[in-house]
């Protein structure tokens, strides 16, 4: 079995004009359908129906949705859920529009995460046949896919156990308090070669810290730090580099305030990677390699 | 114009009629504790001991309660002077950013 990637994001808006201008103009997303108080969203380089969905009312992550690759992973991933102890339900295709028959499994953290292996298939904007790298006009920041999210969690060791043992995920990265205390502060996990699939930290159940989206390199990074300013989008951290991941990064902040990262460079995992270790008195390294400093914003700012 | 007056501090901003708490603030070079500046966070919450406010965008219940608000608490990002207002920040005191800049 396997899950293959981070599919959707879900996450609520306190205003669906304000979010649609941010999510389409300035990140450069297609809008590919609306419902009741929900737009659909995908990046250029997204060939299923979406991977972002905004709901107006509140702010905050919905869940995430997580796709794998035959329908059978779904039957496996439910027994193991079930066994793990999570609360595991059906959902039935068109319970998300475009999305067909899954899991939905609420964590020990109270996110959910739903498991899905269809959605509707839309194409990316440059084709299957003889395709240009990149679309000749895109908006804004241009961004081709989305790569993560991090959330917060009281318990990391118990989540990343969920993560490990249901969904498959390896640890590439983990910070612990000390060598000689090896309490879990914060885990990287991956399914997709990629550094992180899923990060979670120390922190109340149930939160957003950020969801990311995934750029082609640094200098885009840069063009996306422009637009930001162009757009008057609120900066938290960045451009910086990653010491976890070694990731190129800036966070920013929705019109909700919804924490968005765009993310680009790391490593490459496979599965045989080895973890990595941090320790407590290096977080700040770990998380803004250049400056070594943690800003308040970054660990007090959640939705 | 309105004027925001910080409680405790010699300080006093005149704000646009468009502009937040917040906004006025910075653009006076002023700094505090904020977040998203989005209204997203409530990190960036102030105490309103004179005067009214409004909120020109939708500010989430679970990030301002009605009982916060009937209590005096303004989300400083979001929240627009009626009038004059004399606020109260918690635990912390507004900082001058511009230094050597400042005139």
């Amino acid at each position: 079995m396997s899950v293959m990637r981070l599919g959707y994001v879900h996450v609520r808006v306190t205003d669906l004009e304000e979010a649609k201008s941010h999510y389409g103009n300035t990140m450069g997303l297609l809008e590919v359908a609306n419902e009741g108080n929900k737009v659909f969203y995908k990046g250029w380089d997204e060939y299923d129906h979406h991977s972002v969905v905004l709901e107006e009312g509140g702010v905050g992550l919905v869940k995430l949705g997580y796709k794998v690759s035959e329908s059978s992973d779904l039957d496996d991933i439910e027994i193991k859920a079930t066994r793990f102890g999570a609360t595991v339900e059906r959902m039935a295709k068109g319970d998300n529009l475009s999305v067909g028959d899954g899991l939905r499994i609420t964590l020990p953290s109270d996110h959910v995460v739903e498991i899905y292996h269809e959605i509707e298939y839309l194409g990316t904007e440059t084709g299957r046949i003889n395709p240009d790298p990149w679309p000749r006009f895109r908006r804004g920041v241009g961004a081709p896919r989305i790569d993560h999210a991090l959330i917060t969690v009281e318990e990391p060791a118990l989540v990343e156990r969920f993560f490990a043992d249901v969904m498959s995920f390896m640890v590439s990265e983990r910070v612990i308090v000390s060598n000689e205390n090896p309490e879990v502060i914060g885990s990287w996990m991956y399914c997709a070669g990629t550094p992180h699939d899923i990060a979670f930290i120390k922190g109340p159940n149930g939160k957003l810290h950020h969801f990311a989206f995934a750029l082609e390199s640094w200098s885009d990074v840069l063009h996306a730090g422009d637009i930001f300013a162009m757009d008057d989008v609120p900066v938290d951290v960045g451009p910086t580099r990653h010491g976890i991941t070694r990731g190129q990064t800036i966070y920013y902040f929705d019109p909700s305030g919804n924490r968005n990262e765009v993310f680009t460079g790391g490593y490459l995992t496979f599965p045989d990677f080895p973890s990595i270790t941090w320790t407590a008195d290096q977080l700040a390294k770990g998380i803004f390699y250049i400056s070594r400093e943690l800003n308040e914003r970054f660990t007090s700012v959640l939705t | 114009m309105c004027k925001v007056r910080v409680d405790a501090e010699d300080v006093e901003v005149e704000a646009g009629l468009e502009e937040t708490i917040l906004e006025a603030l910075r653009r006076c070079g002023y700094a505090y504790r904020w977040g998203c500046r989005r209204g997203g966070c409530g990190v960036c919450k102030v105490d309103l001991l004179q005067g009214e406010v409004d909120y020109r965008r939708n500010v989430s219940e679970l990030v301002l309660s009605a009982t916060e608000r009937d209590g005096g608490v303004a989300l400083s990002c979001r929240a627009r002077p009626r009038g004059d207002v004399t606020i109260r920040l918690r635990d912390e005191r507004l900082k001058k950013c511009y230094g050597i800049l400042a005139t």
